[in-house]
C-alpha cells in the first residue's frame, strides 16, 4: 500500500495541528513563568524507533535533545515493559539525552488499539532541580554531580498512577518543588492530548496509512535537503569560533572547529579538532551539536520545512571524545548555551562556503544576568533574572540587527516597568551602542547598554554570557563586533570590570552595573559601503564621525543633527585606504 | 420618508454598502469598486448611490465605516513624519523592541529584519525628567531642555509626535507638561500622549502603541475629515458618524481621528459582530466564526455571547496593546496557491496570488493553481455565475493548467487532484479552529459554524463534518458580512489605568477613586457623543496575576466603589478563571492588581431586520438547474441540484448533495448533510440523520 500525495499532506497538516496544540497546552498549563512567559519548552511526537515524525520548534537544539532522550529509554526499557499510560522523564545528559539538568524530557508511549506506536514528548525547562546554586546553573561547577539531581530514564507513571518515589526524590531535591512538580503534571498532560490526538488520527485514516506516511514525510524532507546540498559544489570546507572561556580559566578562548567536507548529497562535519573539554560547564553533548547542525541546515535550505528526523538523517556527524563538544563524564555541561551558539556560527561560516549568498558573520550570542537578595522592604527573598541578546553578524546583502536574540535563542527583554516595581533595582540607562557594529560594506547589527543601581544591600550577581573577551567575527573583509563588557560602577573609581562568567559576586546599594552588549561582526570590504548608508547611520546616531572616517572613509561632521559630507576628503580617505 | 441606516466596509477590491430601511426592516446590499487612491471617493459613490434611488440624504439618520486607511498607512509606511519623546536614557526602548523574533519558521530566517522604527531615532529626542514605580518624581522635568527639543523637532519638519515616558500610567505630568510646551512652541503638531492612548504598565506595548498613533494619526485625520466633508455636501446631516475599532465597537469620526490606532485591526470585527448578531436573534450563543476570503481566513470563538478579547495584538510585528477581539488568522484563501516543490511532494500555501494576477480561472496572467481554481475544477464553481455572472471564468484554462500542474506530475486523475488541493486547504483550516476551541479545552460538538466571506460557505461543510460541529450557519448575505456587522455594534471604548499591587496590600480608597474618576470620565466622553445616561453602559474589570506571573487575567467586576468582601470575590474569581484558563489554580499564592479597566458602552437602537417573508413558495421554485460536481473518492461525481439563494424562504429544506448560488458566494451542501432556511433566511447545514 502506498499513500497518495493527498493523503500525505493532510496529514502533514494534521501533524503539524497536532504538536502546536501539544505546545499550546504546555505554555497553557505550565506552572512556572519559564514555560509560561520564556517558552523554554518544545514537544514532539517520535515513532517506536525514537525517531521524531513531528514536532514544533521553539528551541532548535531540542530537535536532538528528543531522539536522544528516546535512545536512552528504548535503551532502558524493553518494549514490554512500556505500557499503555506510562508516562518516562529523564533529566540526564550523559545516560539521557537532556541539554543540563533543568532540561526535563517527558514521554508518554501512545498506543493504538493496544499497540504501541510511538511516543508524544515534550522537554521544558525547570526553574530549579537543586545543585549548588538556584537555578541549578553554576558557572563553577566542575562536575555534573553539583549541577542538581539528575535522573536516567525513569518511569514518573506506571499505567496513569504516579510514581510516589520518584515524585518524593524530586521534592527532595528542588528549592521549588511546588513549581517542578506542577510543571511535569503539565507537561504529562501536553503528552496525553497528543496520544490521544495521533489514536484520533489513526482511527480515521489507519494506522498503516499514519505509519507509512511519516515515513514518507520524513523521506520528503531528507530529500528536500539532499536536493538543496546537491546543488552545492562538492569540496571541503573549515571554520571555527571562539568561547571566551570556561569561567575558571579566563585566559584561554575555547575553540569550536568544524571540517565540512561535502560530496554529491552528502554533507559530513568533522568537530575533531575542537578544543578539549573544560572544566568549569562550557561542555555540550553530540546531540546538541548535531542538532545545531540541524539548524543551520532548515535555515540554508527552507525555514518551513517539516522538521522530523528526515534532517537528522542528513547530519552526519564525527567528534573527538574528550572534547568541548564530546566530554566525557562527569564534565559540567549546565552553560552550553554559548557553546552551543558558537558552534552554529562555526558551523554556518563554514558551510558559507558552500552557500555564499548565506553568508553571515558572528554575532553577539545571549547573555544570563541574576541579582538575588532580600527586599529590605517587603522582606522577602527575590531573584531578578534577564536574558539579554545583542548584535546579529551582517548579512550577505543586508546589515546584521541591532539587539536581537538570533540563532538558538529567542527570549524577550523584561519590562522596566516591571522590574523596578518587582524587584529593588532600578534601571538608569537603556540605549543602544553606537559603533558596536562591526564596519564592513554590510554592517553587524548594534549591541546595546543596560545600567542598574541596586536599591538593595547584599545583592548577589551572577552573568553567564560570552564575547566579552572574543570579538564576533567580521567576513570578507568585514571588521569584528564590538565586545561586550560588565562594569561595577562604571565612571567612578571604584570602577571594576568582570569577566562574562562569574556566580555570586557581591555588591550593595547604590553600586551600579553597567551590562554592554556585543555588536555583530560586518561582512565585506566597509570602503564599499555606499557613502550614503554611512550618512545615514551618522544621522541615527549609529556610527560616530570618527568611526565614519577611520572604518569607512567617509568624512563628515554632524551640524544640528545632519551629517554634512565632505566629498573631495572621502574621495582623498578611500582611495588612501583602499 | 423612511430613515435609513448606511453602512459601509471598505476592502482592497470593493467596498460593501448596507442599507437598512428602519422602518420596513429590511435592508438592501451593494458592492462598489474600491478606490484606493481616494478611499472616500467609493464611500461617497455607494451614499450617492442610495440617493439616486430616491432617498433624501437628510434621511440616512446613522452611518458607519469600517476603513482600513489607518491600516494601509501602517502596512504600506505612508504615515506621517513622525518624532518621538521618551525619558533621557530610554531611547532603547523602542530600538531593542524586546528583541525578540518569531517562533516556529521565523526562528530560522537567516535574512530577517525587525519592522522599521515608524518614529526613526533622528527624530527622537530625550526628557531629563523621571517618574519611579510608585509615580513619585525622581527628577522634576526640564523644562528648557525639553522645549529645545520640541524646537528641534519643529525645524526637522515632523508633523505628528508620539510621547512616552516611564511611569507616565502612574504619574501623567511630565507628559502633560510637554502636551502644555506644545501648545507654546509647536501648536500644528499632532500629538499623542501614552498616557492619553494607554496608561497601562509595560512601557514597549505602551510606546508601541503610541508611536503607532502617532504615525497614523494625521492621515487618519485628513482622511475623516475630507469624508465628512464631502458627505455634508451631499446633504447628509446625521451627526452620528461612526467608525469600526478593533474592539469590536464604535467609535466617532472625532474619536477615531485621535485614536486611530483603535482601528488597526478592525477588518475582520465587523463579521465578528455580525455573527452574534445574527445568532443572538435565532437563539445560538456558542459560535466559531469562519471568514475566508482570497489570502486569509479569520476564526474566532465566541462562548456563550461573549467573545475573546486579548491586549495582544499585533501588525508586522508591531504590538498594539488596546483590547481587540481575538481573532486568528491563517493563511488559506480562495487564492492560496498549490504547487509541486522541487522533490515532487505537493505544497498547498501559504503564498497567495491575491486578486491580482488571482486565480488560473480569472485569466488576469495567472499561472498557478489556487484554491478557486480547484473550486471551478470540482464543479463546485459555476464559470458563467461567478459574481452573479459579472466576471467570466475560464474553466478550460483551469482545467488545463491543474492538469499540466498537478495531476500529471502526481499522477493523479484530474478530479482527485483538484479535489486534494481542497482537502489540504481544509486540513489547514481545520487545525486554526481547533486553535481557538478544542486546544482552549472547548468542546467543539457545542458550538455552531458560521461561514462567511466568499469561500466559507464552499468549504464549511466539509470542515464541520471533519471537525465533528454539527451545525453551519450560512448567514444571508455572507459577502458583506462584515458591513453587517457595523449595523450592530454599540459604541464602546475602552479605558485602563494601571496600579501593581497586591491585593492584600492595596488602598481601598485610592482604587476607589481611580475608578471613580474613570467612570466619570468615560460617562463625559459619552455624553458629549450624544448619548443619554440610559444609554450609557459601563462594565468595570479588574487585571489580576498571581504574584510575579507575566500576564493578567481581565475578570469582570461588580461596580465600584469595593469594599474587602468585594475583592474577597474578585480574588475568588480569579481562581476559578484561571483554573478554566490554565488547567490550575493557586490559591494559597498571593493575588496582584495589575490594571483597573472600563468599557463604556453607548448603546445604538438595535436595528430591527425583519425575518424573511413566507410566501408559500416551493423550494422547486428556487431551482436553477442542475450540473455535476465531484465530491471526492468517496462518493465521486454526482448529479447536483443548484438553486438560487435569493428565492429561498423561511421553512424550505434541501437534501445534498446541493449547490447554493447568490451573487458573492456558493454554498456547498455535502452528500451526507441536509439545509433548512430558516426565519431570517439563513442557511443551516446539519448531518443528515442516520
Amino acid at each position: 500500500m502506498t499513500v497518495d500525495p493527498i493523503t500525505l499532506q493532510v496529514i502533514q497538516a494534521r501533524l503539524a495541528g497536532i504538536v502546536q496544540e501539544m505546545q499550546n497546552s504546555l505554555f497553557r498549563t505550565g506552572y512556572s513563568t519559564i514555560i509560561r512567559e520564556s517558552q523554554d519548552a518544545s514537544c514532539a511526537v517520535l515513532n517506536t524507533r525514537g525517531e521524531v515524525i513531528a514536532q514544533h520548534v521553539v528551541l532548535p537544539l531540542h530537535m536532538g535533545a528528543f531522539p536522544a532522550c528516546a535512545a536512552a529509554i528504548l535503551k532502558t526499557f524493553a518494549p514490554d515493559e512500556i505500557n499503555d499510560g506510562d508516562a518516562f522523564i529523564t533529566n540526564h545528559p550523559y545516560l539521557g539525552g537532556s541539554p543540563h539538568a533543568p532540561d526535563m524530557g517527558v514521554f508518554t508511549p501512545i498506543f493504538y488499539k493496544s499497540e504501541w506506536v510511538g511516543f508524544a514528548a515534550n522537554m521544558a525547562h525547570k526553574s530549579d532541580i537543586g545543585g549548588t546554586v538556584p537555578g541549578s546553573g553554576s558557572g563553577t561547577a566542575r562536575e555534573i554531580y553539583q549541577e542538581g539531581l539528575h535522573l536516567p530514564p525513569v518511569k514518573f507513571m506506571t499505567r496513569l498512577q504516579p510514581v510516589k518515589e520518584i515524585d518524593a526524590m524530586i521534592a527532595a531535591n528542588s528549592r521549588t518543588p511546588g513549581l517542578v512538580l506542577g510543571d511535569l503534571r503539565g507537561q504529562v498532560g501536553a503528552a496525553r492530548l497528543g496520544e490521544r490526538r495521533i489514536g484520533e488520527l489513526m482511527a480515521r485514516y489507519g494506522k498503516e496509512t499514519i505509519l507509512q506516511s511519516t515515513e514518507l514525510l520524513s523521506a520528503h524532507t531528507e530529500s528536500r535537503v539532499r536536493q538543496a546540498i546537491s546543488s552545492w559544489p562538492d569540496g571541503e570546507s573549515e571554520a571555527e569560533s571562539f568561547v571566551d572561556h570556561d569561567g575558571i580559566d579566563l585566559s584561554k578562548p575555547i575553540r569550536i572547529h568544524v571540517k565540512v567536507k561535502k560530496t554529491g548529497d552528502r554533507l559530513h562535519f568533522d568537530f575533531s579538532s575542537s578544543s578539549d573539554q573544560t572544566q568549569g560547564p562550557a561542555n555540550i553533548r553530540p546531540p546538541l551539536v548535531r542538532a545545531a547542525c540541524a539548524y543551520c541546515l532548515v535555515a540554508l535550505v527552507d525555514r518551513f520545512l517539516p522538521i522530523n528526523h528526515g534532517l537528522a538523517r542528513c547530519v552526519d556527524a564525527t567528534f573527538r571524545e574528550g572534547s568541548v563538544v564530546d566530554p566525557r563524564f562527569p564534565a559540567a555541561v549546565n552553560t552550553y548555551m554559548p557553546t552551543a551558539l558558537t558552534a552554529a556560527e562555526a558551523i554556518l561560516r563554514a558551510l558559507a562556503h558552500f552557500v555564499p549568498d548565506k553568508r553571515i558573520a558572528g554575532g553577539s550570542g545571549s547573555a544570563a544576568l541574576v541579582l538575588g537578595g532580600r527586599d529590605a522592604q517587603s522582606n522577602r527573598a527575590y531573584v531578578h533574572y534577564e536574558i539579554f541578546s545583542g548584535g546579529t553578524g551582517a548579512r550577505a546583502g543586508k546589515d546584521g540587527v541591532s539587539a536581537t536574540a538570533f540563532h538558538l535563542s529567542n527570549c524577550r527583554t523584561a519590562p522596566i516597568e516591571i522590574i523596578e516595581s518587582e524587584f529593588p533595582t532600578r534601571v538608569e540607562r537603556f540605549e543602544m551602542l553606537a559603533d558596536s557594529g562591526g564596519a564592513g560594506e554590510w554592517r553587524g547589527g548594534l549591541g546595546f547598554v543596560r545600567e542598574y543601581r541596586l536599591l538593595a544591600d547584599d545583592v548577589r550577581f551572577s552573568m553567564r554570557t560570552d564575547k566579552h573577551a572574543v570579538e564576533p567575527f567580521g567576513m570578507s573583509a568585514g571588521l569584528p563586533g564590538g565586545k561586550g563588557a560588565c562594569r561595577i560602577n562604571a565612571a567612578t573609581e571604584s570602577e571594576k570590570t568582570l569577566p562574562s562568567r562569574f556566580g555570586d559576586h557581591r555588591l550593595g546599594r547604590n553600586d551600579t552595573i553597567r551590562v554592554e552588549r556585543p555588536g555583530g561582526g560586518g561582512l565585506g570590504n566597509p570602503l564599499h559601503r555606499p557613502v550614503e548608508k554611512v550618512l545615514e547611520d551618522l544621522r541615527q546616531g549609529y556610527v560616530s564621525v570618527g568611526r565614519a572616517r577611520d572604518h569607512y572613509g567617509v568624512a563628515a561632521e554632524m551640524v544640528d543633527g545632519e551629517p554634512l559630507f565632505h566629498e573631495g576628503e572621502t574621495a582623498h580617505l578611500r582611495g588612501k585606504i583602499g | 420618508m423612511s430613515k435609513y441606516r448606511v453602512t459601509v466596509d471598505t476592502g482592497g477590491t470593493f467596498s460593501d454598502f448596507v442599507f437598512f430601511n428602519e422602518d420596513s426592516g429590511e435592508i438592501a446590499i451593494t458592492k462598489v469598486p474600491s478606490t484606493p487612491k481616494e478611499p472616500f471617493q467609493a464611500v461617497l459613490n455607494g451614499v450617492k448611490e442610495l440617493i439616486d434611488q430616491g432617498v433624501a440624504a437628510g434621511d440616512i439618520s446613522f452611518f458607519c465605516h469600517g476603513t482600513t486607511v489607518g491600516t494601509n498607512a501602517l502596512l504600506e509606511e505612508k504615515g506621517a513624519k513622525t518624532g518621538l519623546m521618551v525619558t533621557q536614557g530610554f531611547r532603547g526602548i523602542y530600538e531593542v523592541m524586546e528583541q525578540t523574533r518569531g517562533y516556529g519558521p521565523a526562528t530560522y530566517d537567516l535574512f530577517f529584519e525587525k519592522p522599521r522604527l515608524l518614529a526613526p531615532p533622528y527624530l527622537t529626542e530625550e526628557i531629563p525628567e523621571r517618574v519611579d514605580f510608585k509615580g513619585n518624581v525622581l527628577k522634576a522635568i526640564d523644562v528648557e531642555a525639553s522645549r529645545a527639543a520640541i524646537r528641534r523637532l519643529k525645524q526637522k519638519g515632523v508633523q505628528s509626535v508620539a510621547v512616552c515616558c516611564l511611569f507616565s500610567f502612574l504619574n501623567p505630568d511630565h507628559e502633560l507638561k510637554i502636551k502644555e510646551l506644545f501648545a507654546e512652541e509647536f501648536p500644528e503638531a499632532r500629538l499623542s500622549l501614552s498616557y492619553e492612548v494607554l496608561p497601562q504598565i509595560r512601557e514597549f506595548y505602551r510606546l508601541s502603541t503610541t508611536v503607532i498613533n502617532g504615525y497614523i494619526q494625521p492621515v487618519m485625520a485628513t482622511y475623516l475629515g475630507h469624508l465628512e466633508s464631502r458627505m455634508r455636501e451631499l446633504g447628509v446631516v446625521t451627526p452620528k458618524l461612526y467608525i469600526m475599532q478593533s474592539n469590536g465597537g464604535v467609535s466617532t469620526f472625532k474619536g477615531s481621528a485621535e485614536k486611530p490606532v483603535a482601528t488597526v485591526l478592525s477588518g475582520p470585527a465587523g463579521g465578528v459582530i455580525a455573527s452574534m448578531g445574527t445568532c443572538e436573534r435565532v437563539g445560538i450563543n456558542n459560535i466559531i466564526t469562519f471568514d475566508m476570503g482570497g489570502t486569509s481566513c479569520d476564526v474566532a470563538l465566541i462562548h456563550q455571547g461573549n467573545p475573546v478579547i486579548t491586549t495582544q495584538g499585533k501588525i508586522n510585528l508591531r504590538p498594539i496593546a488596546l483590547p481587540m477581539l481575538d481573532i486568528h488568522t491563517v493563511s488559506a484563501g480562495g487564492g492560496t496557491i498549490a504547487r509541486i516543490d522541487a522533490v515532487g511532494g505537493l505544497q498547498v500555501g501559504p503564498d497567495s496570488a491575491g486578486a491580482d494576477p488571482g486565480p488560473v480561472c480569472y485569466n488576469r496572467g495567472g499561472e498557478n493553481i489556487t484554491v478557486t481554481d480547484a473550486n471551478m475544477v470540482c464543479g463546485v464553481l459555476d464559470p458563467n455565475h461567478f459574481l452573479g455572472g459579472r466576471m467570466k471564468l475560464d474553466k478550460e484554462k483551469a482545467h488545463r493548467v491543474l492538469e499540466e500542474k498537478l495531476a500529471k506530475p502526481l499522477k493523479l486523475d484530474l478530479l482527485e487532484a483538484a479535489d486534494g488541493v481542497l482537502k489540504i486547504i481544509d486540513a489547514k483550516m481545520e487545525e486554526a479552529i481547533k486553535a481557538v476551541s478544542s486546544a482552549r479545552g472547548y468542546d467543539i460538538r457545542d458550538f455552531t459554524l458560521v461561514a462567511f466571506g466568499g469561500g466559507g460557505p464552499m468549504h464549511a461543510g466539509r470542515m464541520a463534518l471533519d471537525l465533528g460541529i454539527p451545525t453551519v450557519l450560512v448567514p444571508l448575505t455572507p459577502g458583506v458580512h462584515s458591513a453587517l456587522g457595523l449595523l450592530m455594534s454599540d459604541v464602546k471604548h475602552d479605558y485602563v489605568r494601571s496600579k501593581l499591587v497586591g491585593l492584600e496590600d492595596l488602598d481601598l480608597a485610592e482604587i476607589n477613586h481611580m475608578f471613580h474618576q474613570l467612570i466619570e470620565r468615560a460617562k463625559a466622553d459619552l455624553k458629549s457623543e450624544g448619548f443619554t445616561d440610559e444609554e450609557i453602559k459601563i462594565e468595570p474589570y479588574l487585571d489580576l496575576r498571581y504574584a510575579g506571573q507575566g500576564y493578567e487575567l481581565t475578570v469582570p467586576s461588580s461596580m465600584p466603589p469595593y469594599t474587602k468582601h468585594d475583592l474577597t470575590l474578585m480574588r475568588s474569581r480569579f481562581d476559578t478563571m484561571h483554573e478554566q484558563n490554565s488547567g490550575h489554580k493557586a490559591e494559597s499564592e498571593p493575588v496582584e492588581l495589575v490594571s483597573l479597566r472600563l468599557i463604556s458602552l453607548g448603546l445604538v437602537p438595535q436595528a430591527k431586520l425583519s425575518p424573511g417573508k413566507v410566501t408559500g413558495r416551493k423550494v422547486e421554485a428556487a431551482k436553477l438547474g442542475e450540473r455535476k460536481v465531484y465530491f471526492g473518492k468517496e462518493h465521486g461525481v454526482l448529479t447536483t441540484q443548484v438553486y438560487n439563494r435569493d428565492l429561498f424562504e423561511p421553512g424550505h429544506k434541501l437534501t445534498g448533495p446541493a449547490i447554493v448560488e447568490q451573487l458573492d458566494t456558493t454554498t456547498v451542501i455535502h452528500p451526507e448533510q441536509e439545509a433548512s432556511v430558516d426565519e431570517y433566511r439563513n442557511i443551516i447545514i446539519k448531518e443528515k440523520k442516520a
